[in-house]
């Protein structure tokens, strides 16, 4: 009896695919963890009544390597410095404008980012971007007297993370030793400048962090007083009343990073339902959401226009050309500057 | 003729289950591996021209030496703590606890829980704000919460030595048990103290569970890279995390196999070097 059960059981579930209509579930996201958040594609919701199905991944080299192994979905969600590199390795194929219903309502600044488009063709449709800067204790460091040099001081030993990644360190000494207009084609001479920086940071660094929950904390419990980290950690420390912000000022350096969603060569889902998706990523209500919930600038204008306004002078968002104009862009660095960025920056880490 | 051809083929038909498994889970995988760390990475994908530039460059890489000479240090006082402490209690078990099973499972119970569980454990006990200075600045012993208890390799070793704690433990106590009383009677009858006879009888007969506990902990935690990369900081990378960094961010898979292939060959030597240098010195104290 049980066997016969589960005999049809599992038929039921075999043949189940086949005749159902497409659920919502039927398309599948290669995402972040925390973007399967329902109020970010609200009008999905509303259409399918099923939240798309998500797989997640820490970072986006994970997600190169696990895509070109052979993983398959029909949306992933990388960065514009990605975007060449996934083109280049035939992960994912070009978007079409005239499906995206929100796309003459996006930010004209974020269309203009490299990765965006190639070559004419829109590979990346952008969602969020955001910064990452410096943050530091307020109570323990004056605002006149901060600056990225300050990392560098031995002074604050033990105070002091960085990301363990090298793409953003060398943003941050690029900045630093003032080569940020030359991050992504730095000469040798600026890249060995860069590399004495982040030599000359690493006796402060108490740790290289590599996820954000790790870094908060510790900004939080006074371990460390600067850190050199994305605008989520500066929320979460407001949010957590900790005396903290980020150094804001372009002049004295600050990145800028753009996200977004691409369509991969490997999907199996139908376009409609990609691009119901993505409309519904891009939808000012969306963007409302991401901006008060989550403290991250979206890439819709509108959604700037109907979000609680006090917020959005609080996050910095009231002046968004100033991030535009001064701020250093994550773009793809020369694939073999980027090789080197990689190569000595685990040298640096364990402090050759 | 006809029989032997049946035993033949009975055999055949007996090792191939074991044959095949062997060849597609270990074999396979290292074929796989030797073939990769002689091609190389373009940009996004292999050239497959057999070449010896990866060993070259691993091999005269200080970064690469440093971090392979530190990662069999951190995992050689890992198995000395762990096979040291877990000694007295392996000899508690055997010899001295009545309900031995009893025993046997409170030791194996922290063990059903996750292992990164267990990493996170510490580094609430080690902590900034954590356990330990919490419990020293309550107690006014500190003004300041010590640093130096997290992100370096002590903290690396003390995370090890307590996650393999049951893999020494279990070997050593079936080594133990298995030593026959009357040894240690005559032992006794020819006029051996406590001491004499724990080193000539019980020790070297334990020999063959030390070798296999240390084995068990030194192969695998010199590849460890969880623990030093959650507990570890700078100062405590290990090789693996080089590695890791090869078949994820820098995505050089030829480099990262190269490398595992020469972390393989040296975890290989040590192990060889100790296990005999322990059954030589075995055989000296008897």
């Amino acid at each position: 009896m049980k066997k016969m059960t589960l005999g049809a059981l599992a038929l039921s579930v075999a043949s189940a695919p086949l005749t159902a209509t497409a659920g919502g579930a039927d398309l599948t996201v290669f995402d972040w963890s925390g973007y399967e958040d329902t109020g970010f594609f609200g009008s999905y919701m509303e259409e399918y009544n099923e939240a798309p199905s998500y797989t997640f991944f820490g970072s986006q080299e994970e997600a190169f390597t696990k895509l070109q192994s052979g993983f398959t979905a029909d949306l992933a969600h990388p960065c514009s410095d990605a975007v060449r590199k996934w083109v280049a390795a035939d992960l994912i194929k070009p978007l079409d404008p005239a499906k995206l219903d929100h796309w003459d309502a996006l930010l004209p600044q974020i269309k203009e980012v490299d990765g965006i488009m190639i070559d004419g063709e829109v590979y990346m449709m952008p969602f969020e971007w955001g910064n990452t800067g410096l943050i530091y204790r307020t109570d323990k460091i004056a605002d006149d007297a901060i600056s990225l040099q300050l990392l560098a001081d031995p002074a604050y030993q033990g105070k002091v993370a960085i990301p363990d990644a090298a793409s953003s360190a060398y943003a941050l000494a690029a900045l630093a030793t003032g080569n940020a207009a030359d991050y992504t084609k730095m000469s040798d001479e600026q890249f060995q400048e860069a590399s004495d920086y982040l030599r000359k940071v690493h006796p402060n660094v108490r740790f290289y962090w590599s996820d954000a929950g790790q870094m908060d904390q510790a900004m939080a419990s006074g371990e460390l007083e600067m850190g050199w980290a994305w605008n989520q950690s500066e929320l979460n420390l407001i949010w957590n009343d900790t005396p903290a912000k980020m150094m804001r000022d372009v002049d004295k350096g600050i990145a800028t990073w753009v996200c977004g969603y691409v369509h991969l060569k490997s999907s199996t889902a139908s376009d409609d339902q990609v691009y119901d998706l993505l409309n519904a990523l891009s939808a000012k209500e969306s963007g409302k959401y991401i901006i008060e919930s989550w403290g991250y600038p979206h890439g819709n204008a509108e959604a700037f226009e109907i979000a609680d306004q006090e917020l959005i002078a609080t996050y910095g968002f009231d002046d968004v050309d100033q991030f535009f104009e001064g701020s250093l862009f994550f773009d793809a660095v020369d694939p073999a500057l980027e090789a080197r960025m990689l190569k000595e920056f685990e040298r640096i880490k364990s402090g050759f | 003729m006809f029989k032997l051809r049946s035993d033949t083929s009975r055999g055949l038909t007996l090792a191939a289950p074991a044959t095949l498994y062997v060849g597609l889970l270990v074999a396979a995988p290292l074929v796989i591996l030797v073939a990769y760390s002689m091609w190389t990475q373009t940009y996004v994908s292999i050239d497959r021209t057999p070449t010896w530039a990866n060993y070259r460059e691993a091999l005269t890489d200080p970064l690469v030496r440093h971090l392979m000479i530190r990662s069999i240090l951190i995992a050689g006082a890992v198995t000395v703590a762990t096979v040291l402490t877990a000694y007295p209690i392996a000899y508690f078990i055997a010899f001295r606890a009545r309900k031995k099973t009893l025993w046997l499972l409170l030791i194996t119970i922290p063990f059903w829980s996750s292992y990164l569980l267990r990493v996170f454990a510490w580094k609430l006990i080690l902590g900034f704000n954590g356990v330990m200075n919490s419990a020293l600045m309550v107690t006014g012993m500190i003004d300041e919460p010590l640093t130096f208890l997290l992100y370096n390799e002590f903290a690396v070793v003390l995370t090890l030595a307590h996650a393999w704690a049951p893999f020494a433990i279990l070997p050593i106590y079936v080594s133990l048990q298995k030593i026959d009383p009357s040894l240690l009677e005559a032992a006794t009858d020819l006029g051996n103290g406590a001491v004499a006879r724990f080193l000539r009888v019980t020790l070297p007969l334990t020999i063959p569970g030390i070798i296999a506990a240390s084995l068990i902990i030194f192969i695998p935690t010199v590849g460890d890279y969880v623990t030093p990369s959650l507990v570890g900081g700078s100062d405590g990378k290990m090789i693996a995390n080089l590695i890791q960094v090869q078949f994820g961010a820098a995505n050089n898979w030829p480099l990262g196999a190269t490398l595992s292939l020469l972390a393989m060959l040296a975890v290989g030597f040590v192990a060889l070097v100790f296990a005999l240098g322990l059954t030589a010195a075995g055989r000296r104290i008897r």
